[in-house]
């Protein structure tokens, strides 16, 4: 009998040709498939606890998650464990591939595809340990923030400005940035949608943008207008000086005389302002701007009129890392030639004859 | 675009539909031929029509359902084409053309006009995104064609549809053409990703399934490598991936809500 006479397979035979069988592929790809699907509604259902999920890096979240609800988001690790063994899996048909490489060579297109998948594997789990996802951050032009997780980086905003249609849709969010490792120029460049600022695996584009109340514009009869902000110092007259010690957009006084923010949102606005003269202070106090003058500024022959809000643009730009991006994108070129190869062995497979053709 | 244009395109279709049945009953050789030549004067169309939209709009106009359903009908009927070209696969018109006369019914009753394009989407890797999704999706819808006619000839032997071993081999390929289409669709969505939101892998329910698609497929192109698998068990498969691939494009939109920009 044939069979008798093969040489019997040893242990370590078995187990590669286990690890290389097609019918493991498609059990641990069908088992991966079922899970993700039913995951994927779960997902759905339960925004709660998985909205966070593209938030931050999986490594991150999986453990907030599931300490909230271990049977929801059991499927995330049990998928996630069946595509790495079906990763694994590939590995094995790449690298029996590769011993046998002079006999199949006409499937290189299929192996790169192979390639590639394991290396997609590979840059996932890399970005989701070694990575992180933040913000939206709150930037000013001219200011300069710390990069989380990464103090040696600084970014600092110089220049933005929003391009709006006539509507006032917003088209585009330009951002002239420039990025500092450690004290030194690490890179410059102007951050707009579709087009980040891509450096060491870091990610930063523009998420969106916003304004923020930084002062008023007052009509004072004589003098014209003036722009009044937290930190300006008006001359009232040759003697006494007016200065602007503070600006809340939104804010009430309690039943002592005590004033405190209520929002962020413009309102109710109110300065905290001082008169000050050769002895030193003359007068301090809250000025809301929808009441008159405080009696004492009118005393000191201070006449204002607020005639409209001043603000300041402020950029949210979001600032991610994935330390596996460059595998990736090598994975994905190993795809993308390896899908090219296929089509063209496959026809010609198929003309000369050949079968099973992938 | 100019509706009285889309109806003709869909008399036209529905004429090539009607003249594969009537050739199925009367078997006469000149309908076929009639019935492929309007297919081919509906691709014609098609394609000017597409091509004036996205001439107007600067960019590939495929960002609402009617202009999915529009470029999806026209993708399936260009691959009919092809495949129609390649094996002379006659009365299989008649499935495939139904098919695409679905799609084009789904869109003739919606909105033509062309929407400003969001920010997001303005980039060519949003436009090769697209192409290559859709007509890897013409391709697998292809697949789910040809494996329901799989079936009907493996009950009927019929001598007015292609053998099993050719219906077999159309099916395979257009598994494997879809897949590695669709696999590209899938590389320039990452890509697209990753400068627009700063992540190549994104968790929002469409992405996913997306996924779910790729896998799907890439276990297809495994499959067929199973013996007891080739032929009818593939057929099934076709015809189970084509419902992932309609609850991915479609599913998704209609019965649930995804931050996919497309949606």
């Amino acid at each position: 009998m044939a069979s008798l006479d093969r040489p019997s397979k040893s242990l370590g035979q078995r187990l590669w040709s286990f690890g290389c069988s097609l019918k493991l592929a498609i059990a641990l790809a069908s088992m991966a498939t079922a899970l993700i699907m039913g995951g994927s509604l779960v997902m759905h259902f339960n925004p709660a606890i998985f909205s966070g999920m593209e938030q931050e890096i999986m490594s991150r979240w999986l453990p907030q998650a599931w300490a909230q609800a271990p049977l929801l988001v059991l499927w995330v690790p049990l998928s996630g464990l069946c595509v790495l063994l079906f990763g694994i899996n590939t590995l094995c048909c790449l690298i029996d591939w590769l011993f046998k490489i002079k006999a199949r060579w006409r499937k290189t297109g299929e192996y790169l595809i192979h390639a590639g998948f394991i290396l997609l594997v590979i840059a996932y789990l890399w970005g989701s340990i070694g990575g992180f996802r933040s913000g939206p951050h709150r930037i000013f032009p001219g200011e300069r923030i710390a990069l989380p997780n990464m103090p040696e980086y600084s970014l600092q905003l110089d220049e933005f400005t929003p391009r709006l249609e006539p509507s006032g849709r917003p088209l585009d969010m330009i951002n002239r940035v420039s990025l500092w490792q450690d004290g030194e120029l690490a890179a410059r460049a102007l951050v707009r949608i579709n087009h980040p600022l891509i450096h060491d695996g870091l990610v930063i584009l523009p998420t969106s943008f916003g304004q923020e109340l930084q002062g008023f514009r007052f009509h004072m009869p004589g003098r014209g207008y003036v722009d009044l902000a937290a930190g300006s110092r008006l001359p009232v007259s040759p003697e006494t000086t007016l200065v602007v010690l503070q600006l809340l957009p939104d804010a009430r006084q309690d039943g002592q005389g005590r004033v405190m923010q209520v929002s962020d949102r413009l309102n109710n606005p109110a300065m905290l302002l001082s008169l000050s003269g050769p002895a030193g202070q003359l007068w301090q106090g809250w000025y809301f701007l929808r009441s008159p003058l405080p009696g004492a500024l009118q005393e000191a022959g201070l006449a204002l009129r607020p005639t409209e809000p001043l603000y300041k643009t402020f950029s949210l730009l979001t600032i991610n890392r994935d330390p596996g991006d460059k595998l990736a994108l090598v994975g994905s070129m190993c795809i993308a030639i390896g899908v090219i190869l296929a089509f063209f062995s496959f026809y010609r497979k198929r003309a000369q004859g050949d079968r099973p053709e992938v | 675009m100019s509706k009285t244009l889309l109806n003709l395109l869909f008399t036209i279709y529905a004429t090539a539909t009607l003249g594969y049945l009537v050739h199925l009953i009367w078997r006469r050789a000149i309908l076929a031929r009639t019935s492929l030549a309007l297919v081919a004067a509906g691709v014609l169309l098609q394609t000017g029509l597409l091509g004036h939209r996205w001439w107007v709009a600067g960019y590939l106009p495929v960002t609402n359902l009617f202009a999915t359903l529009f470029f999806f009908s026209w993708a399936l009927a260009l691959i009919y084409l092809y495949f129609e070209l390649r094996y002379r696969i006659r009365a299989t018109g008649l499935f495939v053309m139904l098919l695409n006369l679905v799609l084009l019914g789904g869109a003739l009753p919606r909105d033509t006009r062309v929407s400003a394009l969001i920010p997001a989407l303005d980039t060519p890797l949003f436009s090769i995104h697209i192409i290559f999704s859709f007509i890897g999706y013409a391709f697998f819808a292809m697949a789910f064609s040809i494996g329901v006619l799989y079936l009907c000839q493996a009950r009927l032997s019929s001598v007015m549809l292609p053998d099993l071993p050719t219906l077999r081999r159309i099916n395979e390929e257009a598994v494997f053409l879809g897949f590695g289409l669709f696999t590209l669709c899938m590389i320039a969505g990452s890509l697209w990703a990753h400068i627009a939101w700063g992540h190549w892998f994104s968790w929002n329910i469409k992405s996913v399934w997306s996924v779910l698609v790729w896998m799907f497929y890439a276990g297809m192109c495994h499959a067929k490598f199973i013996r007891r698998w080739q032929g009818g068990v593939y057929a099934w498969l076709s015809i189970a991936g084509f419902a992932v691939v309609l609850f991915t494009y479609l599913g998704i939109g209609l019965l649930l809500e995804s931050n996919h920009p497309l949606e």
